[in-house]
């Protein structure tokens, strides 16, 4: 075929034309290649990060967060008169310690049990959650915060603190163990948070079998005192697994560690929900039901449902999570996803203009040329198809290097490890709390505010490949277009011209 | 020459003279630009080429040579005036039959030769010959016959620039012959060549005169050149001031220049 020879011998023997225009379209394609697969490398990390929450069977959590003003002292106040009660019962109730009979010298050991700043509510309401329609299961758990206090009262501050213990030991609200009184002597206080959770739905809940890095799950039945520990928490106090830990006077067997993932909860101790019950005095008592829909598309109907029957409650599923992940992983994905696609756009452009330009001086070069071929009878169809035809090839070779360019720079942006930072927010409203209100783990239960680091993995996929190439071409024929226009406009006159 | 697989259309004289003259022109002018820029490039020609002529045009720059060889050529139209090829009014065809005419009826030789620079000596000639029916195979033995005809057998695969300047023409004569025009128009053909290497561009088209019964129409500044050729037309500022056609005998003159 005389016309593709034609067109090979241009685009081998005009090889820096050639080159350069290829080489145009090649970086357009290459950024389009790169910043997608960056693109689908952070929807990656972001789906990793989330898959705590979303990928255990947990499609959403139910809780009855304290709904607390910010707005200065009036936080307290502004509760209804049933939630202030259950709130003093809950936060003052349990086995304080009783300063009014401390003598000097007299040894303390106790624990304190409260709430971790959602208000507990009746196992029972688990049953009427299940029969919500759209509802396969349900699993209920308790986090609750232990004040471990031990020692000795040293005498000087008992006195002091024996006046004014009287009213604190009345169960304010303003309750705290980081008294002046009591942290300034010798006794020493430790505080953990504790998770209970119901064994029997391992699938759902606060702590999984898929998040046990070492050592086992709980076991059905069996050993009432099995204790999971966190990673962080193992770390910190040198546990490990058959190591013991006490919580309320009694003593646990670790069994297993944890990872506490992002979006999952973050709890030091994960116990049976029973024996946490039990031990903390919450009989039949929950903080969080974690729920699974039956279909992963009813998520938000079923959420909606339940909010409607259980008052006050606050139902957080899994793209609430979603919108309170910040951090550089956000940031890159919302440059990725706007910038990108403006650098995309600009690139392409800038490749087509490029190939345009060159294909339009090529032909401006080849008046003389184009005029011979009219002149010795080629139609105008014919001209316009021999360039367009070249400006294509320069489109089709401008894809493949750019698809080499593009893998080439998703292999340096993997090569380089890019670590991004996740930070999961507490949700709105149950976080913060009132300035009266020693509410130091006020998070939500279920949602635990912390970071996560997360490598990011561009992926190229076929598909993106197979676009590139087309854009490459498209490129190509849209450069070819112009010059074509232009050829055809050209006269065979032109043939005789004698400067070049 | 190129051997006639069919009879070539100037050969066969029963056929050229059913058709008369190659070119008639009447009242032929062409002006460029408009009002005060306004040139008029030819003024009221009236020229007729019979078959098997060897015309040459003469005249200074600016006369209207290549403006005439553009008419004639089919590559531009008059302002006014008729010029008919064949019998064929090229005033009244549109841009397909032009470009018809120019594959199939004219055959154009250049200055500065006008090769496809990226293309060889083959592929040069077969441009002319790309966009009809023929088969490859056709085009490829067309190709080497008409490289043949020019002494260029062995320089198929090379490409122009690896070509002397003589050589480039033969191939661009080659081309220009490739689908066995009735008219071959030359623009200066030995302008950028040497004496010597020009002279045997001038024999080889007189060859094609002699043998083939080639029309040929050329521009030249040269003498010698116009003197080859067996009729001069000498143009001035867009008329013709003298033709050789109408105060000698141009066949004798012909004879008496091969003699010489």
């Amino acid at each position: 075929m005389f016309f593709l020879n034609y067109m090979f011998s241009e685009l081998r023997r005009r090889r820096g034309r050639t080159i350069l225009t290829a080489l145009g379209l090649a970086v357009g394609v290459g950024l389009v290649v790169m910043v997608n697969a960056l693109s689908t490398g952070l929807d990656n990390a972001q789906a990793s990060v989330l898959k705590p929450l979303t990928g255990v069977g947990t499609d959403m959590s139910v809780t009855r967060p304290l709904k607390v003003t910010s707005n200065g002292s009036g936080g307290f106040g502004a509760l209804s008169p049933a939630q202030q009660k259950q709130l003093r019962k809950e936060v003052g109730g349990g086995p304080g310690v009783a300063f009014a009979s401390l003598k000097a010298g007299s040894k303390i050991d106790t624990d304190t049990f409260r709430a971790s700043g959602d208000l507990t509510f009746s196992s029972s309401e688990l049953e009427s959650i299940s029969r919500v329609k759209g509802v396969a299961a349900v699993a209920g758990s308790l986090t609750l915060t232990d004040t471990h206090l031990s020692g000795t009262v040293p005498k000087v501050k008992i006195t002091q603190s024996q006046t004014g213990g009287g009213r604190q030991g009345r169960g304010a609200p303003s309750f705290g163990p980081a008294s002046g009184a009591l942290s300034g002597g010798s006794i020493k206080t430790s505080s953990l948070t504790v998770t209970g959770v119901d064994q029997t739905k391992s699938s759902l809940g606060a702590v999984t079998p898929s998040q046990i890095t070492k050592g086992k799950y709980f076991s059905q039945g069996g050993n009432a005192y099995e204790a999971i520990v966190s990673t962080g928490y193992a770390n910190s106090n040198s546990l490990s697994v058959g190591s013991k830990v006490t919580i309320g006077g009694k003593t646990f067997d670790v069994i297993g560690i944890s990872s506490a993932p992002l979006g999952g909860s973050a709890s030091d101790v994960y116990v049976k929900l029973a024996t946490l019950q039990k031990l903390a005095g919450y009989t039949d008592q929950i903080d969080t039901a974690e729920v699974q829909a039956a279909n992963a598309s009813d998520v938000t109907a079923v959420s909606n449902a339940i909010g409607k029957q259980f008052k006050r409650s606050q139902v957080t599923t899994a793209s609430d999570l979603a919108s309170r992940v910040s951090g550089s992983l956000t940031d890159a994905k919302n440059l990725a996803s706007k910038l990108g696609a403006a650098l995309e756009v600009i690139a392409l452009i800038a490749a087509v203009l490029i190939a345009s330009l060159l294909t339009l001086s090529s032909v401006a070069k080849r008046v003389r040329e184009i005029g011979t071929l009219k002149a010795v009878g080629w139609s105008r169809l014919q001209v316009v198809r021999q360039i367009c035809g070249e400006a294509l090839g320069q489109g089709v070779l401008g894809g493949l290097v750019g698809i080499v360019v593009g893998i080439a720079g998703v292999a340096v942006i993997n090569a380089l490890g890019w670590t991004l930072k996740a930070t999961v927010a507490s949700p709105a409203g149950a976080g913060g709390g009132g300035p009266g209100f020693g509410f130091g783990q006020a998070a939500s239960s279920a949602i635990t505010a912390g970071s996560t680091a997360v490598k990011v993995t561009a992926v190229a996929s076929g598909g993106l490949i197979l676009v590139a190439v087309c854009l490459a071409v498209l490129g190509g024929l849209a450069s070819g277009a112009i010059g074509g226009l232009r050829a055809a406009r050209l006269r065979p006159a032109a043939a005789l011209r004698t400067v070049e | 020459m190129p051997t006639t697989t069919q009879p070539a259309p100037t050969n066969n004289s029963a056929a050229v003279e059913a058709l008369g003259a190659v070119y008639e022109l009447a009242d032929v002018s062409k002006i460029y630009g408009s009002g005060s820029t306004q040139v008029r490039a030819l003024d009221s020609i009236d020229l007729k080429v019979a078959p098997g002529e060897f015309v040459a045009i003469v005249g200074a720059s600016g006369s209207g040579k290549t403006t005439l060889l553009q008419l004639l050529g089919a590559l531009d139209r008059p302002t006014s005036g008729r010029i008919s090829l064949r019998g064929e009014d090229l005033t009244t065809l549109g841009d397909r039959e032009l470009t018809r005419l120019r594959r199939d009826t004219i055959g154009f030789v250049f200055q500065q030769f006008n090769l496809i620079p990226t293309l060889t000596a083959a592929g040069n000639v077969e441009v002319a010959i790309a966009t009809g029916k023929d088969s490859a195979q056709q085009r490829a033995d067309r190709v080497g016959e008409l490289l043949a005809a020019v002494g260029l057998a062995g320089r198929a695969n090379h490409l122009p620039s690896q070509m002397s300047g003589g050589e480039q023409q033969r191939v661009a004569i080659a081309r220009a012959l490739a689908n066995r025009p009735a008219v071959l128009l030359a623009d200066e053909p030995t302008g950028n060549l040497d004496t010597k290497t020009g002279s045997e561009i001038i024999d080889l088209l007189n060859d094609l005169v002699e043998n083939a019964g080639q029309t040929i129409v050329l521009i030249t500044h040269e003498p010698a050149i116009a003197a080859a050729a067996g009729r001069t037309i000498s143009l001035k500022d867009g008329h013709i001031l003298a033709d050789s056609a109408t105060t000698s005998d141009r066949g004798a003159r012909r004879r008496q220049t091969l003699a010489g």
